[in-house]
């Protein structure tokens, strides 16, 4: 046995005593029976077995006996056994001090992959009237899940409750953690956990100097552990902090997309970085959404080129075809749609506007034509009236007399032009 | 009665031609443009990637600069107005046909190749006859008609990001087509103007309908040499400068913002140039040359704006670049035109606006891929600028060679009042008679060369 690191000076005698009870608890892991003391209010204990495909996964949980006055739950035991891998986690029973208000101690041992590796965690025997939460040590790690960790930080006096908005698309390991300054008083802070509305246990505390740490870490397996976790401190006045846990957002067009009859489109729906198990697309006339059928008929096609992206081809489009479409991108942890439009025009609704101008095109045209051919002729009437005049004055002249070239030259000159 | 054709009419008619080509530049380059705004609805309706869909707005830019000789060749066959009506009705027509699109193909055979086609035939003769119209506010004519770009971008693109939100992109397609369609009426408005200096018959052949006589002259040849370079890197900000003001870490809003300061500078200093230049205190080819090197440096400040250090000089810096990088680009881009019938004649205005559109498209398809291509090496942009600059301030410096941009010599004349603009082709030397017969353009009566 490896002594937990976190084994504090003072409480180093309790390894002895408790070795032995270890040894003692080894033997024996049988289901053991919930024992409820009175006064308590919540549920205390839980057992779980979750079997994973063709691995059987035991697990085991020896209730807490609960204190008197203590108003929240305060021990689980989890053995939890993974792929090919024996695991075994124990949990040594806390014996909880009367008037402690947090939950004092548990012990899991963890085995990883090909290596055994068992942590056990001697958990402190919280002396009374601490307030202080003591600090566990948790681990609990799926060997092929990840780890996400996410940070709040809150400060003390601030109005607004801070939220984290998270992105989640696979079965993950989460470890969430809210840090808040406190300026005095790190003692009086009430820490809680709640998902939704409902009170979450196994967190833990931890605090340095003016900074007080919670930290809560969970599986989330299916569409159920999806939602908002929210952790708070109590206090003069109650910070909060939410962590949102959602599937990937899917992006479609914002736009209608127009076409016209006889026309093929394609419709498209992408997510940034995300692969979904798969894609459905439905249809909606009104509020019904219908699934579409691929193999049905020749007028849709499913095409994905990549996991991000589904793009659905409809062909020789008729005026039924217009309205919603709705893509769905289905996680496992939760499902996520999206809207496009369609909407199919005949090839008569630009055409009205169209004729419309040509029509005017044409009339500008003949009227700028006609205007010209007027001017010309008016132009040419009072030329051939002027030269009209001009031939007059000639003969007139001639009769009158050489000394009218000079009248005559001028004359001539005005006129052309 | 025949009458002895005046100089041009210098206002009256011209400002309706100018208004006509306003419209022109705004349904054919701001639509363009604009286009882009449709490209990310068509890469997913056909499943295709941006790039192959930024083709189709390439390709539609290539072929209408790539064909201006074709248009220009043809309005001085046969007019600039039936030709910039039919190519009106063809543009209208390769949008009513893409919008019944069933693969990318023929979206570039649509938008690419026919609206392409149709724009080659609308904007080299329109702007060509407006500079017929104008001589003492040419420029000032030309600039105005340009802006015609900047003014449609801020109508045009709200415009078709609601067809596209209403009628989807097929619809959306097919009343642009009708919009296009108003190409044919500012067609009509293009009255044929009779000037003395126009060749006598109709050019003989298509070889000499495209004016490809004009680079016999040693002018011309320097100013096209010069304008292809500058070409290379004059549109590459259009394309690139939102992506580099992104990549330095502006933000969607930080990079419109400068991207629109570019513009306002751009649309402004086309007007602001063009009084400036038809005041005639400087020769029209010096002020291409210093314009032309100033945007040279602009688009250098460009790439050199994040060497500002902090993250909010880099943004100031690059804000006033852009600004530098716009003044001066609009203010060369008339120029561009105006000084054409200097070099010219203005008998020859219209075929050398379209060898000038196909010249600068050389360079506007060279230019952009490269300055990708820099970027996707070195990491960011500033390599491309660089290199982009660099094009430009070459082309800036063969216009050096050009008549009258090095103020070396003492003017000709003493006369200390402003001159006239040349419209004679007076800045043309003086060429042997053989020559000018086989080009078959306007005689040059003035030597200049110092």
């Amino acid at each position: 046995m490896r002594a937990p690191s976190g084994l504090l000076g003072p409480r180093g005698l309790l390894p002895l005593a408790l070795l032995c009870l270890l040894a003692a608890a080894r033997g024996s892991l049988a289901d053991g029976q919930p024992t409820v003391s009175p006064l308590t209010s919540v549920p205390i204990e839980e057992e779980r077995i979750t079997k994973y495909s063709n691995l059987s996964l035991e697990s085991h949980n020896i209730p807490p006996t609960v204190s008197p006055l203590t108003s929240v739950p305060i021990e689980e035991e989890r053995i939890t056994k993974y792929s090919n891998l024996s695991l075994e986690s124990h949990n040594i029973p806390p014996t909880v001090s009367p008037l402690t208000s947090v939950p004092i101690e548990e012990e899991r041992i963890t085995k990883y992959s090909n290596l055994s590796l068992e942590s056990h965690n001697i958990p402190p025997t919280a002396s009374p009237l601490t307030s202080l939460p003591i600090r566990r040590e948790m681990m609990t790690k799926y060997s092929n899940l990840s780890l996400e960790s996410h940070n709040i930080s809150l400060t003390e006096h601030s109005n607004v409750p801070v939220e984290k908005n998270i992105t989640l698309e696979r079965p993950s390991n989460i470890e969430l953690t809210c840090q808040i300054t406190i300026s005095r008083g790190v003692n009086s802070v009430n820490v809680t956990w709640k998902k939704g509305d409902e009170l979450l246990e196994n967190y833990l505390t931890n605090a340095t100097g003016c900074i007080l740490y919670a930290q809560y870490m969970f599986t989330i397996i299916n569409s159920k552990q999806m939602g908002s976790y929210s952790c708070f401190f109590g206090g003069e006045k109650e910070q909060r902090g939410t962590f949102n846990f959602k599937v990937p957002e899917i992006h479609g067009k914002n736009k209608p997309l127009i076409t016209y009859v006889g026309d093929s489109t394609v419709l498209m729906c992408k997510c940034q970085h995300c692969s979904p198990l798969h894609w459905t697309w439905y249809h909606s006339n009104g509020s019904v959404q219908v699934p579409i059928d691929v193999q049905m008929s020749e007028k849709y096609a499913i095409n994905r080129t990549n996991a991000n992206e589904t793009r659905l081809k409809i062909m020789q489009l008729t005026e039924d075809n217009q309205g919603s479409y709705w893509c769905h991108a289905v996680f496992q942890l939760g499902e996520s749609e999206e809207r496009v439009q369609l909407v199919v025009l005949s090839y008569l609704v630009p055409l009205k506007p169209f004729l419309g101008i040509v029509v005017e095109v044409a009339i500008l045209v003949a009227v700028i034509l006609l205007c010209e051919t007027y001017t010309q002729k008016k132009k040419k009437h009072i030329d051939d009236g002027k030269e009209f005049e001009q031939v007059e004055q000639l003969k007139s002249d001639d009769t009158n007399g050489v000394e009218n070239n000079a009248p005559r030259h001028r004359k001539n000159e005005s006129v052309s032009h | 009665m025949t009458s002895k054709p005046a100089g041009p009419p210098d206002g009256g008619w011209g400002w309706v031609v100018a208004a006509a080509a306003f419209a022109v530049n705004g349904l054919s380059y701001g639509l363009l443009r604009s286009l882009g705004l449709a490209l990310p609805d068509l890469a997913e309706h056909f499943d295709r990637s941006t790039q192959d869909t930024a083709w189709v707005s390439a390709l539609a830019l290539a072929v209408q600069q790539a064909a201006s000789p074709v248009g220009s060749a043809l309005s001085t066959r046969w007019g600039a107005r039936p030709v910039v009506m039919v190519g009106g009705v063809l543009t209208s027509l390769g949008f009513v046909f893409s919008a019944f699109a069933r693969s990318l193909l023929h979206l570039y055979l649509g938008l690419g190749v026919l609206a392409g086609s149709g724009w080659a035939l609308v904007f080299a003769p329109a702007l060509g006859t407006l500079s017929r119209y104008f001589s003492r506010r040419r420029v000032l004519a030309v600039g105005l008609a340009l802006t015609g770009n900047g003014a449609s971008s801020l109508l045009l693109a709200p415009t078709l990001q609601l067809l596209l939100d209403t009628f989807g992109w097929r619809g959306a397609l097919l009343v642009l087509g009708a919009i296009t369609l108003h190409l044919a009426p500012c067609g009509a408005l293009l009255r044929p103007l009779v000037l003395p200096g126009d060749p006598p018959a109709p050019p003989r052949g298509p070889l000499a309908a495209l004016g490809l006589g004009l680079f016999a002259r040693r002018a011309f040849s320097v100013f096209a040499l010069g304008t292809a370079l500058v070409g290379g890197g004059y549109f590459v900000p259009y394309v690139h400068l939102a992506p580099h003001a992104l990549d330095q870490g502006l933000g969607g809003y930080g990079a419109a913002l400068v991207v629109a300061v570019a513009a306002v500078g751009d649309a402004g200093a086309r007007l602001i140039s063009g009084w400036l230049a038809d005041q005639g205190w400087v020769p029209l080819s010096r002020l291409l040359l210093v314009f032309g090197a100033l945007t040279g440096l602009g688009v250098l400040a460009v790439g050199l704006a994040p060497l500002a250090g902090s993250q909010e000089g880099c943004r100031g810096a690059l804000l006033a670049a852009a600004g530098a990088y716009g003044l001066s680009a609009g203010s060369y881009a008339p120029l561009v035109f105006g000084v054409l019938p200097g070099l010219v004649g203005v008998g020859g205005v219209v075929q050398a606006t379209g060898l000038v559109m196909m010249l600068m498209s050389l360079g506007g398809l060279l230019g952009p891929p490269l300055s990708g291509f820099l970027r996707d090496e070195t990491g960011d942009f500033t390599a491309s600028f660089l290199a982009c600059g660099s094009f430009i301030l070459s082309g800036s410096f063969i216009y050096m060679g050009l008549p009258g941009a090095l103020p070396s010599c003492p003017p000709a004349s003493p006369s200390p009042q402003a001159t006239p603009p040349p419209e004679r082709g007076e800045l043309l030397p003086v060429l042997p008679v053989a020559l000018l017969s086989s080009s078959g353009g306007p005689p040059s009566t003035l030597d200049t060369t110092c």
